[in-house]
Parts: C-alpha cells; sequence; structure tokens
C-alpha cells in the first residue's frame, strides 16, 4: 500500500490537490480491485462483467451502458487519448481537427471539437459521442440528443478530471483492466515524482504561455496542478481568472527561481537573466500521460533529484 | 374633409408670432393676414423679413408660435396631416434628396395624400401626374434621374408634385429662383390660370416685377412684422419700398395694360446710399437703412 | 427589368438557392436521396441532414438574410444615408455584450436559450438607450442624434465586451468571437418558428410603410406637407426595423454586409421606389443568405467558415461590379447649371 508516501512535504504541508490526486489514484484503483474477471469464459461479453453500466456523467446526466460502444468518436483531446490509451483505437470512427495521433489520422475529421459538424456526426452512424461538459456546449448538447445521438460529458480540466475520464470510459468500454493498468501506471509515476522531491524546497516558477504583456497560468489549471506534483511553487497561484496576463515587473517582483514557457517561446528579454524551461505541449492537455508530464517538470525543478536515473 | 364654407378664406393669420428661443428678435410678430379663397396672394419682403417662417407656421410646421393660423376656415392644429395633404399643395424653397429616384416617382409622391398605405394607382392618379408634369414641362424628364437634372429642371419637377395633389391651395416659396424666362413666365401664367380657376396662390417671391403683374393682393413684410398689405397699387409705394427695402425703387404705371412696373434705381445716382450698414443701427427712414439677415 | 419580374425571378431563385441548400452540404448526397428524405422515405440518416440539420438552416438563412437587408433598407430611409446598415446604431454591440456576459458567467451551462436570450436582451438594451438618447422633450426624434448616439452607444457596449472577454478563459473567449462572426448551425426548427413569429409581423408591417419611407427620403419636412406623420414614422420605422434585426441576432449572431450591401445591390438595379425595394431586398437578401451558407459549410468541410467572412468576401466585390457598371451607364448624361 502507499500509505508511506503521504507524508507532509517542503515547508508548507502538503498542497489540496496534490493530496486529492494521491487520494484519487487510490479510489480508482479500489474501485477495480474488488472485481474479479471470470477465468476460462469464451464468451466474451461474460468477461465484460461490468455491463449494464450506471454513470453519472460531467453534465449530472445518468446513462446506462448496455453494452460496450462500438462506434465511437470523442471531442475531447484528454478522452481521445484515454481512449487510444486503452488500445480502443478500432472503435473510434471519426476524430476532431486537432486530433493528429498516427491510430486515428486517416479517421474523418468532424470539425472542431466545440462546434463540431452534425451533419459527418450524424452520417456515422454513432453509438457515442465524448464531448466536453462546459458552459458554452449545451447547445451541442441539445442537438446531439434532438438527433438521436447519444453523448457522454467530461469535464477535462485538472488531474482529478482525467483520472475520473479514464476511470468513466474504461467502464463505459468494458476495459475496466486498461483503465486499471493506466492509473496504475500514473499513480506508481506520480507516487515516484512525490518520493523524490518530499522534504525538498520549492521553487519559485511561472509558467507562460505568450503574448506581450505575458500570459501566465494561474491556480486551477491543470498546469498549476502538475508544478504542485512535480514539487514547485506557482508563484502566481493567486491569480483570479485562470489564465491572466500579468506585466513584465510583476513577474520580477514576484522573485522567481525558473521560468517554465510553453514549447518554442523566449521569455520576455528583461527576465533573460533567470534559467527558463521549455515544456512540451503535453503540459496544456490533460490527458493520460500526465504521469510522465509529472515526471518531466519534476525533473526540470529538482534536477538533483533524478541523478539516481528515471523513478 | 374641411369644414370651409364658401366664405372662409383659404388662409388667416390672427396675431401670429413666432419666437425662437435665445434669439431676441422674434421671426413674427404679430401678423394678421387674410387670404381669400381663390385669389393670387404673394408675400414679399427683403431676406430674412419671415416669408418662409409665416409659410411654415400658417401650416403648423412651427413648433414656437403663439396666435391663430387657420386653413380653409379651420384652425391649423385641427387639421389631419392627410387631409391637409389634399387640400394643400406646399413647394419649399429648396430639399435634398437622399437616394436618386425618377421625375416620374416624384411627382407621383403627390399622390401619396390619396391613397392608402396599400393601394396602388389607379387610373385617375396616372391621369393627375401625366397632366401635372405636361403642365410644368418635365414630362419628357419623367425617366430621368433626379440626380441628372439641372436646378430649374428639378423645381419644375417639385411643382409638378404639387399640382398633382390636385390642391385646393398652393403654398410656393420663391419657386422660380432657377428658371429660365421661359419657364419662370410659363409657372407663372400656370400660376394664374389656376387662380382663375379657383385654386388659391400663396406665392413667396422676391420679383417685385411679376408679384405686381400676377398677383391680385400683396403682403409685404418688414423683419417680421406686416409693413403693408392690399392690393398692389396700395402696397407698392415708393416710399414704402424704400424704407423697407433699403434701396431706393421707382414705381410706375403702364398706361397702356395698367400694369406696375417696379424698377430699382442705381446707387450712383442717390450717393448716400453706398455706406454698409453696421449693427445696431436706428431705422431711419431717410438713412439707408441696414437689413440684417438671419 | 420591371419590377414584377424582379420580384418573380427572385421567389423563383429563393425555392431554388432552397432546393440546393438541402443537397449540398459536408456529406454528399444525391439529389434522389434528397427528394426521398423529403418525401419521409430512405437511410434515416439522410432524413435526418436534410430534414433536422439542412432544411431548418435554409429556412434561417432566409428569415435572417431577408430580415437583415429588409431593416438596412429601412435604416438607410430612415437615416438618409447610403452607409446605414443594421448595426450602425449599437444593436450588434448590445447584443454581442448580452450573449458574452451569458457565457462568461456561465449561464449557457444550464439554459440552452440563454444565449439567444441574452443576445436579444442586450440588444432591446441598445435600442432603447439610443432612442432614449435620441428622443427630445416632446418625443421628436432628431435623426442625425440618432446616428451619433448609435455609434457611441455601439463603441461602449464593444468596449465592455471586451473588457469582459480580457479577464475570461479561453473557451468563453473561442465561444464569444465564434458567436460574434455568426452562424448558423445552430438552427433547429424551433428556433426557425421563433424567429418566424418574431420577424415575419415586423417585416409586414415594415413594407406597409413604403411610402411613408419614400417620403423621408426627400425630407421630413415635405414628408409632412404630404400627408406624413414623420416622428410616428420614424419611431415605429425604428423599433420594428431594429426588433428584425435584434431577432437574427439573437438567433445567429453578427451577420454583417448582408443589411448594407444588398440594398444598395437592389436600389441599382430598380431604383429607390420602397414600395419595390423593400420586398425585393427581402428577396434578394434571403438568396445571398442562403447561398453564403452553403459556401459557408461545403468550401472548408468539415470545418465551417464563419458565415459574416463569406459575406464579406462574395459581396463586397460583387457589389463593387454592380456600382461600375451603374456608374458607367450614366456617365453618358450630363448636368447642366
Amino acid at each position: 500500500m502507499w500509505t508511506g508516501a503521504l507524508t507532509p512535504w517542503g515547508g508548507r504541508g502538503m498542497r489540496w490537490s496534490a493530496r486529492w490526486f494521491v487520494i484519487g489514484i487510490l479510489a480508482a484503483c479500489d474501485t477495480f480491485s474488488g472485481q474479479q474477471p471470470p477465468d476460462g469464459t469464451e464468451d466474451t461479453e461474460a468477461s465484460r462483467s461490468g455491463y449494464p453500466v450506471q454513470l453519472t456523467d460531467a453534465a449530472g446526466t445518468r446513462h446506462t451502458f448496455e453494452e460496450a460502444p462500438r462506434r465511437i468518436v470523442s471531442l475531447v483531446p484528454s478522452a481521445t487519448e484515454a481512449l487510444l490509451a486503452m488500445a480502443e483505437a478500432d472503435n473510434l470512427v471519426g476524430r476532431t481537427d486537432y486530433d493528429r495521433m498516427p491510430e486515428i489520422e486517416g479517421l474523418p475529421s468532424v470539425g472542431g471539437g466545440l462546434q463540431p459538424n452534425l451533419e459527418i456526426l450524424v452520417s456515422l452512424d454513432l453509438d457515442l459521442v465524448i464531448r466536453f461538459a462546459g458552459e458554452s456546449d449545451l447547445a451541442t448538447a441539445e442537438r446531439l440528443t434532438d438527433l438521436a445521438i447519444p453523448h457522454f460529458a467530461v469535464q477535462p480540466d485538472g488531474i482529478e478530471d482525467v483520472l475520473t475520464i479514464i476511470r468513466d470510459l474504461g467502464l463505459i468500454i468494458g476495459k475496466e483492466d486498461a483503465a486499471a493498468e493506466l492509473l496504475g501506471e500514473i499513480g506508481n509515476a506520480l507516487e515516484g515524482v512525490s518520493r523524490r522531491v518530499a522534504g525538498l524546497p520549492e521553487p519559485r516558477v511561472a509558467y507562460l504561455l505568450g503574448g506581450d504583456p505575458p500570459w501566465v497560468a494561474g491556480s486551477g489549471t491543470y498546469i498549476d496542478e502538475l508544478i504542485s506534483a512535480a514539487g514547485g511553487d506557482n508563484v502566481f497561484d493567486d491569480l483570479g481568472p485562470l489564465y491572466a496576463s500579468v506585466s513584465v515587473e510583476a513577474l520580477l517582483d514576484r522573485g522567481l527561481d525558473l521560468i517554465l514557457v510553453s514549447e518554442g517561446l523566449t521569455p520576455p528579454t528583461a527576465l533573460g537573466h533567470l534559467p527558463s524551461a521549455e515544456l512540451p505541449p503535453s503540459v496544456e492537455i490533460p490527458g493520460p500521460r500526465l504521469g510522465q508530464a509529472a515526471t518531466d517538470i519534476a525533473r526540470l525543478l529538482h534536477p538533483g533529484a533524478f541523478e539516481d536515473g528515471p523513478g | 374633409m374641411s369644414m370651409s364654407s364658401a366664405e372662409s378664406p383659404a388662409l388667416e393669420a390672427t396675431d401670429l408670432t413666432v419666437h425662437y428661443p435665445n434669439v431676441p428678435v422674434p421671426a413674427l410678430d404679430s401678423v394678421n393676414m387674410i387670404v381669400p379663397k381663390g385669389a393670387f396672394y404673394a408675400v414679399l419682403g427683403p431676406n430674412g423679413s419671415g416669408k418662409s417662417t409665416l409659410l411654415r407656421a400658417l401650416l403648423g410646421m412651427v413648433p414656437h408660435a403663439s396666435g391663430r393660423a387657420r386653413l380653409s376656415g379651420q384652425p391649423i392644429s385641427d387639421w389631419n396631416r392627410r387631409a391637409l395633404a389634399r387640400e394643400a399643395g406646399v413647394v419649399t424653397q429648396s430639399e435634398s434628396v437622399a437616394f436618386p429616384i425618377t421625375v416620374r416617382e416624384l411627382v407621383a409622391m403627390g399622390r401619396y395624400p390619396h391613397l392608402g398605405a396599400l393601394q396602388s394607382e389607379r387610373i385617375t392618379d396616372r391621369a393627375a401626374i401625366t397632366e401635372a408634369m405636361r403642365m410644368c414641362d418635365v414630362g419628357d424628364l419623367a425617366h430621368r434621374s433626379l440626380s441628372t437634372l439641372s436646378g430649374g429642371e428639378l423645381q419644375r419637377a417639385r411643382v409638378a408634385r404639387a399640382f398633382a395633389q390636385e390642391p385646393n391651395i398652393l403654398l410656393l416659396d420663391e419657386p422660380t429662383t432657377s428658371l429660365d424666362i421661359r419657364h419662370e413666365m410659363e409657372i407663372l401664367e400656370l400660376l394664374r390660370t389656376s387662380a382663375n380657376g379657383g385654386m388659391t396662390i400663396f406665392l413667396i417671391t422676391h420679383h417685385l416685377d411679376l408679384a405686381a403683374r400676377f398677383a391680385d393682393r400683396l403682403l409685404l413684410l418688414d423683419r417680421g412684422r406686416v409693413a403693408a398689405e392690399g392690393e398692389p397699387r396700395e402696397v407698392l409705394l415708393e416710399a414704402t419700398l424704400k424704407r423697407v427695402y433699403g434701396w431706393p425703387i421707382s414705381i410706375s404705371n403702364d398706361p397702356a395694360t395698367g400694369v406696375l412696373h417696379v424698377t430699382p434705381l442705381s446707387a450712383t445716382s442717390h450717393p448716400s446710399q453706398d455706406r454698409a450698414p453696421t449693427p445696431g443701427e436706428t431705422r431711419d427712414q431717410t438713412d439707408a437703412s441696414s437689413y440684417k439677415s438671419r | 427589368m420591371k419590377p414584377f419580374a424582379w420580384a418573380g425571378l427572385l421567389a423563383l431563385a429563393v425555392v431554388l438557392v432552397f432546393m440546393l441548400s438541402l443537397r449540398l452540404g459536408s456529406v454528399d448526397l444525391t439529389t434522389a436521396q434528397v427528394f426521398a428524405a423529403l418525401r419521409g422515405q430512405g437511410d434515416v440518416n439522410v432524413r435526418q441532414i436534410v430534414i433536422e440539420l439542412r432544411a431548418p438552416r435554409a429556412a434561417m438563412a432566409i428569415l435572417v438574410g431577408g430580415g437583415l437587408s429588409l431593416s438596412g433598407a429601412v435604416f438607410q430611409a430612415l437615416l438618409r444615408n447610403p452607409l446605414a446598415e443594421p448595426y450602425i446604431l449599437g444593436i450588434s454591440g448590445g447584443a454581442a455584450t448580452g450573449a458574452v456576459l451569458a457565457l462568461a458567467l456561465g449561464l449557457t451551462a444550464s439554459l440552452t436559450w440563454a444565449l439567444p436570450a441574452a443576445a436579444l436582451a442586450g440588444a432591446l438594451l441598445a435600442i432603447l438607450l439610443v432612442l432614449g438618447v435620441a428622443s427630445s422633450a416632446d418625443h421628436r426624434v432628431d435623426v442625425r442624434v440618432l446616428l451619433l448616439a448609435g455609434v457611441v452607444v455601439g463603441a461602449f457596449f464593444t468596449a465592455f465586451m471586451s473588457f469582459v472577454l480580457s479577464i475570461s478563459d479561453a473557451r468563453t473567449v473561442r465561444s464569444a468571437v465564434l458567436w460574434m462572426m455568426g452562424s448558423l448551425a445552430s438552427s433547429d426548427w424551433s428556433t426557425v418558428w421563433m424567429v418566424t413569429l418574431y420577424s415575419l409581423p415586423a417585416a409586414i408591417a415594415l413594407m406597409a410603410l413604403a411610402r411613408p419611407l419614400n417620403l423621408l427620403a426627400i425630407g421630413e419636412e415635405t414628408a409632412g406637407y404630404l400627408g406624413t406623420n414623420v416622428e410616428r414614422v420614424k419611431r415605429i420605422a425604428y423599433v420594428l426595423a431594429s426588433l428584425l434585426t435584434a431577432a437574427g441576432v439573437a438567433a445567429t449572431g453578427v451577420i454583417g454586409f448582408v443589411g448594407l450591401i444588398v440594398p444598395h445591390g437592389v436600389r441599382l438595379s430598380v431604383g429607390a421606389d420602397y414600395r419595390v425595394l423593400l420586398p425585393l431586398s427581402f428577396l434578394a437578401g434571403a438568396v445571398f443568405l442562403t447561398l453564403a451558407d452553403i459556401v459557408a459549410r461545403t468550401v472548408l468541410s468539415p470545418t465551417e467558415v464563419p458565415i459574416g467572412v463569406v459575406t464579406a468576401f462574395v459581396g463586397v466585390p460583387l457589389f463593387l461590379l454592380l456600382l461600375r457598371r451603374s456608374v458607367g451607364a450614366r456617365s453618358g448624361s450630363e448636368i447642366e447649371s
């Protein structure tokens, strides 16, 4: 068991977000630990013993799945990645313009994730659409309902959300094992990170997205949670909105130890004297690679803790 | 329909005063006048004497008016706009048309007061339009766009529109300023003929000579006040005109036709007249008097 | 060509373009499939596409394209300005602000109709504000003040909306920007019926104002002398044309150029008599927007180009062409003094 990992770290105590995701992982694994698939059955339907599956989605709608969906389109990148990670590529019959993964690049595109092309969705004869649960998409949801296309809402904003998505989708597609395995991997990676950075002082960092004056990520964003998980201190966690532009002076004023920038970006010249590091795009999109993302960031924040090789 | 009887005058003003806010001098000051039915009534006066204001006040278009104005025996405020438009036609000094329309479309607007919102032109309307265009010699221009017309052609088209209304009273504010001699005479003779046929003509003009020749009655305004009213030979007196216009004018009577001729004299024969007016100068009958332009 | 001939031609064009709109789209359909779907037969997916997706969209394009053109023509007469168009009096600014607020406050999460209702509310607020500013104490409307007030109120709303966007998250901003560029994508039959309910009475009432609008173009004083109750006409024309515009904007976002270009094009072809201009503007606008929508959803399929972009790209060159031909035709006449 991993209770040994729940040690206070840094001078500030464990951040609530860090605590939650560890608990989330434990909960996710617990969900699956009680289910024993029957041995030696030829009937594949019986081996997917979870059905009928009853779930409430991120928009509060209750769903009942009688069987595994065979024709799926995911409008949400995190969910798409999760499905691919659970080897569900065969059942995906469409993609969004933003999905460039090799496994599904050949599939027809349904346009953008926020306002998908309804005609193409109808023509694909879908069993399931995974959609955003956000405000702007209620109209899309209503139209999907009107067109009798089943849809499941997910919230892909933070680490907790990613874990929920993996767990829920795993149940829906009848691949609890794969989901558990994925969650286990993530849990291991996060646990490894937390072990290595425990007790180390948290470097003061900020994540810049570009623009002039530069946009930074505040608290409640995915990258903010990753930074906490990696043992860092986001100096802009007191920002009101999720992202906001701040002046270069404010950046200097906060006393940064390290600047994190998105790929391809250079920090403002006034901050040139500070060390900076580029982060790959995967840190902006919540997804199943969060374990790797947290590890990568932790490696940047605490290089000394990783000298003995990957955790 | 109006409630005019055969006796009530076409136009009547009683103590008509127009006092614009923030302007010390009234535009019209206690004007009293009566235009008998079927008369050719001309209104004269220098620039800024209130002629156009009088026309607009008689038609109820001036919000700052006090006193009484009546049209065909009924107070102007009691008139319904459409009924008024069927009774009286108006040609203003100028118009600016926002979009290019044809002459025929412009003249056809004279029939609008006679047509319901969804009603199309009837044969009687088309006849009135064609006849009005013929009378004002714009028939050949029917399908020309207004933007291609000369100033005079446009003026004639607007007079045609007023005639197309088939009104009992026609009020015109300097309708011949851009017209050449032939067209000016044609319009005036048209007005005279119409008056002979019973139409009341209320004409504002600065052509003293033509007013003397064509009008039955004259009104002479001076700085918002009535300077003189009556038949041409009562109003067109040399002393009166010199006082009002600030220029010496000679009146002569053609013995053969009885027509009055109004001739302004030249400045060189009266050296005291070429001093420029200064503001606040007293109005003295013998000096060159100033005239204030609005 | 005589006006009746134009009307017949345009009405036919509306029908043709409607059918074309059913046939063309992201998914290839044959004409046979379309007719089968209309008869209630054939593949259920095809029927869904034709009847639930393409048909209401085409109907909305007709309503909104016609409504915007009609109100554009009316505003041009009211303001005596050939550059007037439906959004010049702040309606688009008010509607966009309402929509952005609804998105930013998360209202659209709980209520599907929150977005159009907020847009309508914003538009109505702008309409009332502008009318209030432009009405004097004795309820007379000065159209020059109307124009100025509209521009200023619109600018204020735009600034406020920019502020709200600047503190909103990325998804809200993207949704707002897409909405503001206009889209017929969310058209379903219930929205179509609602827009019809608001628009058609207003459109018919405006067409009945054709003669008074002709007179307004001559000048308010002359209009009065020819029997028009000028203040009442101005007021009614302003309110009806604004409501017509607001209904369109609430349903489809801000679709530009239609209200400016179509009335001009019609005026250049058949003249400025509003008895002809108004109905023909409606028909021409319906045809124009339906065609634009076809282009918007097929040219970069599966992505949709915002329809406001298409109306600009297509409408502006078309209009310039029309303008050149009319200037050429007029160069022969001279002006004497």
